[in-house]
């Protein structure tokens, strides 16, 4: 009833006061139980509201006025409504229970997906070496992620599909969903035109949240981390992308890992930059982050940790993306991880090549 | 008295003077039994807290053991079990001179009270004059906690002369001891009895610090004769025994989604690149198995690499993995396993052994009040209540003895 | 007996003048004065937390931000708001603050059982506090207030001086706590059976079983932190093949105990004010005290529900599930009879009074909420989101702090004796009620909605949400500004207060307005601490007189008391 009157306070909201759309098999059994416990708790605090601004108006007396009763205990009364209560609390538990059950137990021949998530992004391994930052499935397909951590500890949390997991290092949790809604896909022309704003207007980063949609064209749902993991938890989002057929998911694997076509190494590189990770800890522009910044860095020499001297060419570069902890820059953590196996040959040659770039002209 | 009708509003309440109840009487107490069973109740209550302190730790113990029986198996004949026998011993013997200190309290045997709390202080020096001897053998093999872990099988472990970190611990007391020698020589000379009364057991809790360092030594040394290789062979034994246990327990609690299968027998000459491959399946495993496909190949190794990173389990020389009893010695040597073994220890007995000195300072000042005579048949609160903390670090002892030590 | 003069009036000697200078404040033993130098820190605390959450909510008025705090600032600024509000503020709030002052006085004890132990735990807290601000002005602190490993073992902040400076007030808390136990078991006066106490006593009691038995596993688990972080001990710490849900294990083993630590003594305050003010016993007396020595007891076996999501096994998850809900029965039973006690009572709608009814209605509702985070299905999907924020908030600020500011101008009067403005005390009271549903009532559907919890930036879909409660929270914080400006002004300005001004019968009433140095002279005739039937209205002195003597309603036959009690003094 309020929600016409309060949906500019919550943006684009179509689908009620208290979810988010919903979008997974369990989304229907969460959203009801929440509205069961929300309408018992209605049922509960209406009249204990009502009888607390009751008594208050009408017991109120002046100072120096006597209580009219005197009545002190009355068992009856006070074991019903201690018993009461705990049947009404079994339902909840029992539903909330099953509810539970089902999205611990992923069904059989779901697909897989390796999620790997480190300070601040993840990544997805779909297999085959095709590793991306996306999440991406097949609706009314059951998809089954096994979650590792590097690092410390995360959550894997996409409201729309109501799950959500610890990623804690040093085991695998594991967590499934059926998507039910597919992602859309906006016409080319809009695609176009958010392209072209993201290449002229923010220096080529597609800011997915920017646009609604992700480079590709495709609505997504959003998927945060929702265990707090340091300073850029808050931007530790990535989106998942439900394809319509099986199709179309795998047209998208094929291309996931692979250069496009008409793009040299350098804009490659850039792309990689800004998707896999590497932009929320080294900058472009000199400021000092995480770790060293990539502007100027080609081709100049540094003191390691270990006190010996390391120029920065091909190799340098390649070595410190696949084996980081091997030479640290004095005055620098060993906190990145590996991107060993995760990104190809062709990836590594453009980010090299991205980096030589920023060495300006 | 209830029967007065006094309001209490007599704002200027008298200031308790002394004079209708006794001096050791606080005055918000009434009465002499109100105050001791004060006290009684707090210091239970205060025992309840260590308990739940220490149990934490037992907690740590338990799930640990639970986890990687293996190493804690293979740690713990690190330990020396005659040197925790001989100190379960000395603290048992000081709970009973405790126990007779609080009963000389009642009695009003107050020469009696010095001396059973000078014992009770000599066994505690006793028994970290022992504990310095353990604590500072371990490190010099550098069986420490995980992080700086450094212990070396292979190594030869003779070291001559005093080892730094016992003359670390050692000197403290030895500084306290002179002192005390002083203290007591000078009391002696000056003929004042209440300073040599305080002084000699102080002085003979010091030395007996010694005395433990040097038990310590010679039942250290017996051991050692027979050589760390027995240390060490025992426990390539007791993994060699348990040694299927940990492929399983591996597969276990680590839920590898790439290795579905456990740990297979690993071929000794393929050791670095079978595994990963080997488990891979479906699609992918299949394309792995062709030694052409070494794309593929490199992937799964690097994914392995990955998997071992993210679970630490990262072993400091893979050269030397020569077979399963090979491989188990090197996962009980690498500091990221067999240092969970003596994390524990250390923690466990260090702060045992912090409570150790906490309660030599109580006894110390028991020490002094007792040597004043402060302590009556109607007023002996606080030899009862250093007596129950100095119970509740024996009991604790009582269990950390054979879990640490005795349970193989 | 005639209504003596004095009970009337500011008392001429009392404990704040029995002896001057501030070394005899220092070094007092005075449970009272301990009692004031404790509410001046804890004061002081929460005005830091509160500034602190104040920008925490005009950060989020934007969704990048809209104060220049960087990520990381913000990150400090949220861990160190819940750090200072859990260690400094809300543990020690009640118990160690009013319960210092209240709990010797409502026994007609002279002091607490040990009071260098009580002047050496208000030390240990501010050594405690030392730390933390020590930390805070090092490098800060940024891994939440629960320093979850590996991040805490990881970060480059000074997790070691918060961790120690939080052990430092672990030990501050359990020695308020045994201290409370050995007070009311052993120096209760003759004629005070335990179903004579005040409810207050009871929660006290409850509060301070909690703190005994949880608390010290809190001090090693921080010690063990403070090893992993020196030492790398490999038991919390995956890197050395430690596992960070052991932590969580351990951390909330006492934590989530320590949330009842927080709130029982919010239910004791309540028991009492209610009572008071609605001048009628209170309703059930033996299921509030028994219900809060079951929420005790049951607290320590519901630390698992933070952990739904973090890799438990199921059967381990629907245990801790079914405990959780098992806990909420008897909190529920404490509302009914609160209810009940009002029912045909004579209701004084004084500012105690509103505080405790904001308190019924916002506890309700942070009780209520906890049903849908129990549940396990729809805690997958809340767990670490605004929902568990603004869930927690309703209980431990709509509870704790409500009940807190209640009873602080309950026993304000008797504390400083001097009154203070009733009609700014009611409107401070309408503005925290108000400004506080308006701040976190919209983050109940933030957080359903999917915003997660502990983010510095958030999409812009939440913008709308996060204004409103932001511009609550103001609202909140100005309600609590007029609260402690209107206490302050009674401090210097108010008129002497009456020896009872509500009409309470428990036994702080009988004395004087500051209580006199040893509190009674002789030890106080105990009576029904719910029986109002005596206590009538004296205009002249505009408080409550105790019209006959409450002696009728002794125990027929003088309880067995250990032998002696008492009779040194006759």
């Amino acid at each position: 009833m309020f929600g016409p009157f309060l949906s500019p306070l919550w943006g684009d909201v179509n689908d009620g006061l208290w979810f988010p759309q919903d979008a997974s098999t369990f989304a229907g059994e969460v959203d009801s139980t929440f509205n069961m416990i929300l309408w018992i708790c209605i049922a509960f605090f209406i009249p204990i509201v009502i009888a607390l601004a009751w008594f208050a108006i009408k017991y109120h007396q002046p100072k120096g006025g006597k209580a009219t009763s005197r009545v002190r205990h009355n068992n009856v009364l006070e074991i019903s409504w201690s018993v009461f209560p705990a049947f009404v609390l079994v339902i909840m538990f029992v539903r909330g229970s099953w509810g539970y059950l089902d999205q611990r137990e992923p069904p059989t021949g779901a697909a897989e997906v390796n999620v790997q998530a480190f300070k601040w992004d993840w990544s997805m391994d779909y297999g085959n070496g095709i590793v991306s930052p996306e999440l991406h499935a097949v609706v009314n397909q059951p998809t089954r992620l096994v979650m590792r951590s590097t690092d410390v500890i995360h959550s894997l949390y996409v409201p729309a599909f109501r799950i959500k997991r610890d990623v804690v290092p040093g085991r695998y949790n594991v967590i499934w969903f059926e998507a039910t809604v597919a992602s859309e896909k906006v016409s080319q022309a809009e695609l176009d035109e958010a392209l072209k704003d993201a290449e002229e207007n923010h220096g080529g980063d597609f800011d997915p949240e920017r646009y609604g949609f992700t480079r590709q064209g495709y609505t997504y749902f959003d998927l945060y981390c929702a265990e707090y993991c340091g300073r850029d938890h808050s931007q530790m989002q990535t989106v998942v992308v439900v394809h319509e057929t099986q199709e179309d998911f795998e047209a998208w694997l094929a291309a996931a890992n692979v250069k496009p076509e008409g793009m040299t190494d350098e804009e490659y590189g850039r792309q990689l930059y800004q998707t896999r990770g590497c932009q929320s800890c080294h900058s472009i522009d000199g400021t000092r982050l995480v770790g060293p910044s990539f502007a100027g860095l080609f081709g100049t020499t540094h003191a390691l940790e270990s006190g010996e001297q390391v120029t920065v060419d091909e190799n340098y570069v390649r070595e410190s993306i696949l084996d980081p902890r091997a030479k640290i820059v004095a005055g620098y953590q060993a906190v990145m991880p590996s991107y060993k196996g995760q990104l190809t040959d062709e990836q590594i040659n453009s980010l090299v090549a991205f980096i030589k770039s920023l060495n300006g002209d | 008295m209830a029967t007065t009708e006094a309001l209490p509003h007599d704002a200027t309440a008298e200031d308790h003077d002394h004079g209708d109840h006794p001096a050791f009487l606080a005055h918000h107490f009434d009465t002499p039994e109100q105050q001791f069973d004060s006290g009684k109740l707090g210091i239970w209550l205060f025992l309840v807290t260590e308990v739940m302190m220490f149990s934490g730790l037992f907690c740590a113990y338990a799930i640990y053991r639970a986890m990687r029986p293996e190493v804690f198996v293979g740690s713990s004949v690190f330990l020396n079990t005659q040197l925790g026998a001989v100190n379960t011993g000395v603290l048992l013997f000081s709970s009973l001179t405790m126990a007779w200190a609080v009963r000389c309290a009642q009695l009003e045997q107050h020469r009696m009270l010095v001396g059973m709390l000078g014992a009770t202080l000599g066994c505690a020096s006793l028994f970290l004059g022992v504990k310095s001897i353990e604590y500072s053998h371990k490190m010099d093999l550098g069986l420490l906690p995980a992080g700086f872990y450094s212990y070396d099988p292979h190594a030869v472990h003779h070291h001559e002369g005093l080892s730094p970190f016992l003359i670390w611990m050692a000197a403290p007391f030895a500084i306290a001891t002179i002192g005390l020698l002083v203290w007591y020589v000078i009391a002696k000379v000056r003929k004042n009895a209440f300073q040599s009364l305080v002084a000699g057991p102080l002085l003979a809790a010091g030395l007996s610090f010694f005395a433990g360092v040097g038990l310590g030594m010679l039942l250290e040394s017996g051991e050692s004769t027979e050589g760390v290789e027995h240390v060490s062979e025992s426990a390539e034994e007791s993994l060699a025994e348990i040694g299927p246990l940990v492929g399983e327990e591996e597969g276990i609690h680590r839920q590898d989604p790439v290795e579905p299968t456990g740990v297979e027998p690993i071929d000794a000459a393929d050791a670095e690149n079978e595994p990963a491959v080997a488990r891979a399946t479906g699609v992918v495993g299949q394309l792995a198995q062709q030694e052409t496909n070494s794309g593929v190949r490199q992937q799964l190794l690097a994914e392995e690499r990955q998997a071992e990173m993210a679970s630490g389990r990262i072993t400091t020389s893979a050269e030397d993995v020569t077979g399963p009893v090979g491989e188990l010695v090197q996962a009980i040597d690498t500091p990221r396993l067999g240092g969970v073994f003596f994390s524990i220890y250390y923690c466990i007995t260090g702060l045992h052994a912090f409570h150790i000195l906490v309660g030599m300072g109580f006894l110390t000042w028991l020490i002094v009040r007792a040597a004043r005579r402060e302590f009556e048949s109607n007023y002996f609160g606080p030899v009862d209540y250093v007596g129950l903390y100095w119970h509740i670090v024996d009991l604790i002892w009582i269990y950390v003895f054979p879990l640490l030590y005795l349970i193989r | 007996m005639a209504t003596s003069a004095t009970h009337a009036g500011y008392a001429a000697d009392n404990y704040l003048n029995h002896s001057r200078g501030l070394a005899s404040w220092l070094f007092t033993l005075d449970h009272k004065r301990i009692g004031v130098m404790y509410l001046i820190g804890i004061l002081t605390s929460f005005l830091v937390g509160g500034l602190l959450a104040m920008a925490i909510r005009a950060h989020l008025m934007a969704p990048d931000g809209a104060l220049p705090l960087t990520n990381d600032q913000y990150n400090q600024v949220f861990t160190l708001h819940g750090a200072i509000m859990v260690f400094l503020f809300i543990i020690p709030s009640v118990p160690a603050a009013l319960g210092n002052f209240l709990v010797p006085v409502m026994l007609g004890a002279k002091d607490v059982a040990f009071p260098r132990m009580n002047l050496g735990s208000f030390y240990l807290w501010c050594f405690g506090a030392l730390f933390l601000v020590g930390a805070l002005l090092s490098s800060g602190l940024d891994t939440g207030w629960t320093f979850y490993t590996p991040y805490s073992t990881t970060t480059d902040t000074s997790v070691v001086l918060a961790t120690f400076g939080a052990f430092v007030l672990g030990f501050s808390s359990i020695f308020t706590g045994l201290n409370f136990i050995v007070t009311i078991n052993t120096m209760r006066p003759p004629g005070m059976t335990w179903f004579r106490m005040p409810l207050f006593l009871w929660a006290t009691y409850a509060t301070s079983i909690i703190q005994v038995l949880a608390t010290p596993v809190l001090g090693i688990t921080l010690l063990l932190l403070i090893a992993e972080r020196t030492m790398h001990i490999g038991i919390f710490d995956p890197e050395y093949n430690g596992d960070p849900v052991t932590y969580q294990h351990f951390f909330w083993f006492y934590s989530h105990p320590a949330v009842y630590i927080m709130i029982l003594p919010g239910f004791g305050i309540i028991s009492e004010l209610i009572s008071v003010h609605s001048h009628k016993g209170i309703f059930g007396y033996r299921f509030i005290a028994y219900s809060s020595i079951a929420i005790a007891l049951l607290g320590f076996l519901v630390w698992g529900h933070h952990m739904f999501t973090s890799g438990m096994s199921n059967l381990t998850t629907i245990v801790f599930s079914a405990l959780t809900f098992s806990v909420s029965i008897p909190s529920a039973i404490k509302v009914f009879n609160w209810l009940a006690t009002m029912y045909k009572g004579s209701i004084s709608l004084t500012t105690p009074m509103c505080y405790a009814l904001s308190f019924l209605f916002l506890f309700t509702i942070g009780g209520l909420t906890g049903l849908f985070l129990g549940t396990l299905n729809t805690d997958l999907h809340l767990h670490d989101t605004y929902f568990i924020v603004s869930h927690f908030h309703y209980v431990m600020m709509g509870g704790t702090v409500v009940a807190f500011v209640g009873g602080l101008f309950h026993w304000w009067p008797k504390m400083f004796g001097r009154m203070y403005n009733e009609f700014w005390g009611r409107i401070s009271a309408a503005i925290v009620f108000i400004g506080f549903n308006l701040t976190f009532f919209p983050q109940f559907i933030l957080g359903s909605r999917g915003m997660p919890r502990r983010y510095a930036t958030y999409d812009v879909e939440f913008q709308g949400l996060h204004q409103m409660s932001s511009i609550g929270a103001f609202l909140l914080g100005f309600g609590l500004l007029v609260a402690g400006l209107t206490l302050l002004h009674a401090l210097f300005k108010g008129k002497l207060a009456p020896s009872n001004p509500w009409g309470g019968a428990t036994l702080e009433w009988h004395c004087s307005s500051p209580p006199p140095h040893y509190n009674f002279a002789h030890a106080p005739v105990v009576g029904d601490p719910y029986e109002f039937d005596h206590i009538d209205y004296d205009r002249s002195i505009d408080g409550y007189v105790f019209t006959s003597p409450p002696r009728e309603v002794l125990p027929k036959t003088p309880q067995a008391e250990p032998a002696t009690a008492k009779d040194s003094h006759s």
